[in-house]
């Protein structure tokens, strides 16, 4: 009898925590030999990421591609630095905290549950780049920490 | 009461369990580019003094279109790129040298030189590819050989690099 009464609480509890990608990183037109950089406070070319959750700490972990794939497979080197990544509790692009995309971060959700994440990176092509569209995919993953 | 004291045992086990378990979720956004036309250079046409005589300089001019060197050059339609030179001080038969100086360079859109851009080679230039991505380059310079240059047929390398 107890042990049924705790339990309906229990589901209740497990408030989920949603991921949603917003806007792809876009490195536009790239020269060959000429690396391309965006940042993540650039609002039309930097990715991003809209996170509900509840109130409290979660992890974020990214799976970040070495490469960006183009036509004939060709494959371009894609790179990103120690402050790459931003996190925002307003989701404000201008109000965000750096880290290190390569690396797990814990970040604190706010009362409303709203967060986003925003990323850049670099496209590094070589001088022989073969001309093309290439693409990549970023993931993140978003855990609720107990 | 013994049944009660049971039930308690189980939930708190419960809820340990609950509170361990973390919810996750993920999403994934996509990374685009565009890579644009990779550079190509072509070696055209050598530099060519043709017959020279000890102790008589020989200038070919980069505006020469027969005797000039020339390189073609290919790439994104439109775009600025940089040319820079290494340019040899000595032409070379076996072991003798006979010096080369004074070089000139030209840049063109069009094949014909025509609306052509003078420059220094030594200094190098940032012209831009044509509409259809391609450039001409002329280069000229002057030999100087000696009174006493040994007679015989001699060379250099002239390396241009193409940079957007």
């Amino acid at each position: 009898m107890g042990t049924m009464l705790l339990g309906v609480p229990l589901v209740a509890q497990g408030k989920p925590v949603t991921v949603t990608g917003i806007r792809s990183v876009t490195f536009g037109a790239v020269l060959p030999g000429v690396p391309r950089v965006v940042l993540r406070t650039d609002p039309a070319n930097s990715g991003q990421f809209d996170i509900k959750g509840p109130k409290g700490n979660v992890l974020l972990s990214f799976v970040l591609p070495l490469t960006m794939t183009g036509p004939a497979g060709a494959q371009m080197p894609l790179t990103f630095g120690a402050s790459d990544a931003g996190y925002s509790q307003t989701q404000s692009i201008g109000s965000q905290v750096g880290f290190d995309p390569k690396q797990p971060f814990t970040a604190a959700m706010p009362n409303n549950g709203r967060a986003s994440v925003f990323v850049g990176g670099t496209a590094n092509p070589a001088t022989n780049q073969r001309a093309g569209a290439y693409t990549a995919t970023i993931i993140l993953n978003v855990t609720v920490l107990p | 009461m013994r049944i009660t004291k049971l039930s308690l045992v189980v939930a708190a086990l419960v809820l340990t369990g609950t509170a361990l378990q973390a919810q996750s979720n993920n999403a994934s956004i996509t990374a685009t580019a565009s890579v644009q036309t990779p550079i190509n250079v072509l070696g055209a046409q050598q530099l060519n003094f043709g017959n020279v005589f000890p102790g008589v300089n020989k200038t070919v001019n980069a505006t020469d279109l027969t005797n000039g060197g020339r390189f073609d050059v290919t790439g994104q339609a439109s775009t600025p790129v940089t040319l820079s030179f290494t340019l040899p001080a000595t032409l070379s038969s076996g072991g003798n040298t006979m010096p080369i100086v004074s070089y000139t360079g030209v840049h063109a859109l069009l094949a014909t030189q025509v609306g052509g851009v003078a420059f220094s080679p030594a200094a190098g230039a940032t012209p831009t590819l044509s509409g259809t991505g391609a450039l001409f380059v002329w280069v000229g310079a002057q030999v100087q050989p000696a009174t006493n240059q040994v007679a015989g047929v001699y060379t250099g390398s002239v390396v241009m690099t193409v940079v957007y």
